[in-house]
């Protein structure tokens, strides 16, 4: 494992790729709070997006990493390659694809659009309307041919899959055409203490830029498009799971030097105002589920918040993923911003088991549609891994990474509490 | 023949019949007051249309809840500041025919089909009843008695099932032809407007029109059966009996629902339905935040005033708030409760009474600033029955419109520079004062420190008393006498339908003084006034009774 700085010696010149935002806000005052706005000393937050920030560095990227679609093309014959190569020619191509690898879709109930799915064979206790969970997906995948204990299937509605990106380490054939991020910035920061000949330097300048996971994926169409600042500002993540960051024992919001911070998933959705943006002071309960909380201390210097290290797991729950994002030694930075809103990132090591169980989460149309390799990305990230070394395999078992954030002010309230389930709906509100 | 085209011949020139006679004699109060109020000076019978929530309410305690009511409504006039009052001065126009038929036939339709008729009809054709007679006679004799709020006459009855039979021969259906006779009782004047019929003895109105008074009066619905057989007995004309129904009314908890349509009305608290705020400054402010806002200031004024039998000078002081997660936002306080619940604002907090509501708040404000004008108008108007007259056509709002003036930044200042016109300055020196103790709650209701970083300055003076931010002028509006007549007086209006006259007010001011006696409590103000013998006054200028067969045929004396 790379030793981490203590927080005396990381204590440094802003590295952040914010810092001119920073310096815009330090003059401003904080919005007003409202005389019954809370705990006296508390600040909580809701995040409205965690993401995986690209420092949108011109000239990066110029051609993006292949995705499934294009490796498998590539490998096609010159006249066949002809044939598919239209992109009206996509489904064809798939077909193709699947029929190749032997890539499986299985139809639970009906045919699906496509008309393309095998006829499933069924747990004896699993009836129409049943929730299509991850536990089932296997258990029908195992009924129905799919490789056992071979990755994660995937499923959608009333599909389950194998493909690439159920076990993307089965198919290296489709890395083909995947490539690196050959940028020279990254957000992020130094995490090790270190100016290593892999570091980046932030878009504010900053250098030592830990964020081998950018380098791994910062090529690939949809992390490109998703980490760009404004296309996350008006994303959603997890909103229906999001993550809360609590600061207590706040005497001056600008310059405290010591306060401790709470992070926890909430077991309420994000809501938006008539702007589309995360609704400010929304009330969320915690979701009893103890792994979503962690505690650190932080100092505020001229309103931007820093923490010290500390492994958080935060909630990752979209339409048909689940999986939560393991950062160990992650320190959050922070600015309060005018406006009462708070933009920030959460600057660690992303587990390599978390981030591939999102991969393997993904269905191969998302992943094709998306430009994603999921053995290219797999591969990338087994390559460039550069932290949390195993002592028995020797192998590191996380990467650098930075997860941009923006949040509003909430707050965290008493109440019971349904865990936030995949597929499980929270309580219906009292209809008085 | 079409089934509209039946009920049209059939009932059209029904409703024309009562509806020109109604519109001449609205024109006739028009006439003789130079303002918009219908009144006389002295009390007299009317022709009140149905609200449409008025209409809702009927329709879902004859059929029940799940009968949906979709369509458009003639829209509701407010006259005097009350939209009651308005009910006595609208008419139905030509287009506004076409939708309540539309809207009756929907409802037909719906209590004749598979999913309701067993359990809405109860009957159909058989061996024994061949043509279906027996069976919508039984139909029409009980619900014509709901919808009419009074017994169907014979005429009534034999014109319905007439209709029935002949539509049904016409459309090849038993249960399209009730549909289409049920249509045209549902666009009947009797069904539309509350009639006040007199009584034989020509005192007071009849016992089946006391009911209906009474039922729109604490339910805001039609009488109930309980009442109507109450009102067949005679029992409304003697003051044991009548009392005894006015506590049995007040008792159920539909009475919450008089409470709440009264408080609506006065508090314009409809509006809030299609209040909308700049999306860009104020944000939180949706249309479904808009919605909770007024049932907040509902759930709020009953739990006070109704649950607790509390005194109404309180709602200018209480720091006890209905609230719910949506609103949660708009106070910035926290909500923990998924439902509606109740929040107490700590002692000393600006948000303290009826004042300091974001429903009255955002609804008396433009759509992306405040107006201390506005709200200083609509709270002078409504909850101290003053009169303000409307700004000069000519007049110019530039410095006040102008929201980034870089040296006038707050209101307060922009204001002060509009009332260096002295034309102005009349009227602002009214509403402002009021409005400017308002001004650290924006255009949304939501609390506020500052205005373009200038701190806000709230103080201010009302009835020659100052106070220093809107907490304080609750406790002048919870001390003044005139809040707590306004009041009296508007149930009065709100009760009667009309503007107080002359020979209103010394009933009103019986009222009152019992109003003040008795603790200020709403409930018992108003079972004063559903006690009140004038509240039953004998039609003093009623219309010609419509010449049609139905309505001419003399009711049964009550």
């Amino acid at each position: 494992m790379k030793m981490l700085p203590t927080p005396a010696t990381w204590r440094r010149p802003a590295n952040f790729a914010f810092a001119a935002l920073v310096l815009l806000t330090a003059s401003a005052g904080l919005a007003a709070d409202s005389p019954t706005g809370g705990e006296p000393g508390v600040r909580t937050f809701v995040l409205s997006n965690i993401y995986l920030a690209s420092p949108q560095e011109p000239g990066a990227c110029k051609t993006l990493a292949a995705g499934g679609w294009e490796s498998f093309l590539s490998m096609l014959p010159a006249e066949e390659r002809a044939k598919y190569a239209a992109p009206e020619k996509r489904n064809a191509l798939d077909a193709r694809m699947n029929e190749y690898f032997g890539f499986k879709r299985i139809g639970i109930f009906a045919k699906d659009p496509g008309g393309k799915v095998a006829p499933a064979k069924l747990p004896a206790d699993f009836k129409r309307g049943d929730p299509l969970t991850a536990e089932r997906a296997k258990q029908i995948g195992a009924l129905n041919g799919f490789p056992k204990d071979r990755g994660k299937p995937a499923y959608q509605n009333q599909t389950v899959a194998y493909n690439s990106c159920t076990n993307p380490e089965d198919f290296p054939q489709l890395e083909k055409g995947y490539r690196l991020y050959d940028g020279t910035k990254a957000v992020g920061l130094n995490l090790d203490g270190k100016r290593g000949r892999n570091d980046f330097s932030s878009p504010d300048g900053g250098q030592g830029v830990d964020n081998q996971l950018w380098r791994a994926i910062g090529c690939v169409k949809i992390f490109g498009e998703q980490g760009d600042r404004k296309v996350a500002a008006g994303t959603f993540i997890s909103g229906r799971a999001p993550t809360l960051i609590e600061l207590r024992g706040v005497d001056d919001i600008r310059n405290d030097p010591d306060v401790t911070v709470n992070i926890y998933g909430a077991a309420d959705a994000v809501t938006r105002n008539g702007r589309r943006e995360a609704q400010a002071w929304a009330s969320f309960r915690l979701d009893p589920d103890p792994t979503l909380r962690a505690t650190t201390h932080g100092r505020i210097v001229d309103g931007v918040l820093t923490t010290d290290p500390v492994d958080v797991h935060l909630n990752y729950k979209e339409q048909i993923i689940d999986s939560p994002r393991d950062l160990r030694g992650a320190r959050i930075r922070m600015v309060f911003k005018s406006d009462g809103s708070v933009e920030g990132g959460f600057y660690g090591y992303y587990t390599l088991a978390s981030f591939y169980e999102s991969i393997e989460q993904m269905t191969l149309n998302g992943a094709n549609f998306s430009g994603v390799s999921c053995p290219g990305v797999r591969r990338a990230i087994d390559r460039l891994a550069d932290g949390y070394r195993d002592r028995k395999t020797g192998r590191f078992t996380a990467i650098s990474s930075a997860m941009n954030f923006f949040g509003v002010p909430a707050f965290i309230i008493d109440g019971p509490v349904a865990s936030v389930g995949m597929q499980k709906p929270l309580p219906a509100r009292d209809p008085s | 023949m079409t089934f509209l085209s039946i009920t049209r011949r059939v009932f059209a020139p029904k409703i024309l019949a009562v509806i020109v006679p109604a519109m001449a004699a609205a024109a006739a109060f028009a006439t003789a007051n130079s303002g918009p109020s219908p009144n006389t000076g002295s009390p007299q019978g009317s022709i009140r249309r149905l609200t449409e929530a008025q209409y809702r309410a009927v329709i879902a305690d004859v059929f029940g809840d799940d009968i949906r009511v979709v369509g458009r409504f003639e829209p509701d006039l407010r006259v005097d500041g009350l939209v009651a009052v308005g009910t006595s001065a609208v008419s139905v126009t030509p287009g506004g025919l076409d939708q309540y038929e539309e809207l009756a036939r929907g409802i037909a339709g719906q209590i004749t089909d598979d999913a309701h008729r067993a359990k809405l009809v109860g009957c159909a054709p058989g061996v024994d009843d061949p043509d279906g007679a027996k069976c919508a006679r039984a139909f029409f004799t009980r619900v014509g008695l709901m919808l009419y709020r009074r017994p169907l006459t014979p005429g009534e009855t034999q014109l319905a099932l007439a209709t029935t039979l002949a539509s049904a021969r016409t459309l090849g259906s038993f249960d399209a032809g009730l549909a289409a006779a049920l249509t045209g009782m549902l666009t009947s004047p009797d069904f539309l407007f509350r009639i006040d019929a007199p009584s034989a003895a020509g005192r007071s109105v009849g016992g089946y029109a006391k009911a209906v008074k009474l039922s729109f009066l604490l339910w805001n619905t039609a009488p109930d059966a309980q009442l109507l057989a109450a009102a067949g007995r005679g029992e409304l004309d003697t003051q044991a009996g009548l009392t005894r129904q006015v506590d049995r009314l007040i008792a159920s908890p539909r009475f919450t629902n008089g409470i709440r349509a009264f408080f609506s009305d006065f508090l314009l608290l409809d509006d809030m339905e299609t209040l909308s705020k700049d999306q860009l400054l104020y944000p939180s402010f949706t249309s479904a935040v808009s919605s909770a806002l007024r049932e907040q200031t509902l759930r709020t004024i009953t739990d006070l005033l109704v649950t607790r039998h509390g005194d109404y000078r309180d709602l200018f002081t209480t720091r006890r708030i209905a609230m719910t997660r949506e609103l949660g936002p708009i106070y910035t306080v926290p909500v923990s409760a998924q439902g509606w619940t109740f929040h107490e604002f700590p002692e000393g907090d600006p948000r303290t009474g009826l004042l300091t509501q974001a429903s009255l708040l955002a609804l008396h404000s433009h759509p992306g600033r405040t107006s201390p004008t506005l709200r200083g108008k609509a709270i002078r108007e409504t909850l101290l029955c003053e009169k303000i007259p409307s700004p000069p056509a000519n007049v110019n709002f530039a410095v006040v419109q102008d929201v980034n003036n870089p040296t006038l930044k707050t209101t307060r200042a922009r204001l002060q520079a509009h009332l260096n016109d002295e034309e102005c300055a009349s009227c602002h020196r009214l509403t402002d004062p009021i409005g400017l103790g308002l001004e650290k709650f924006d255009g949304a209701g939501q609390f506020r420190m500052t205005e373009h970083d200038e701190p806000i300055d709230t103080s201010g003076s009302f009835d020659k008393l100052a106070f220093r931010d809107a907490a304080s002028l609750g406790e002048l509006f919870h001390d003044s006498p005139a809040v707590a007549s306004c009041l009296v007086s508007s149930v009065w209006r709100y009760a009667t339908g009309r503007s107080i006259g002359s020979s209103d007010q010394p009933v009103v001011a019986a009222l009152d003084a019992r109003f003040r006696a008795q603790g200020y409590r709403v409930v018992d103000l108003m079972r004063s006034v559903a006690l009140e013998p004038a509240f039953y006054a004998e039609p003093a200028m009623f219309p010609a009774p419509p010449k049609v067969a139905a309505s001419a045929t003399p009711r049964k004396a009550s």
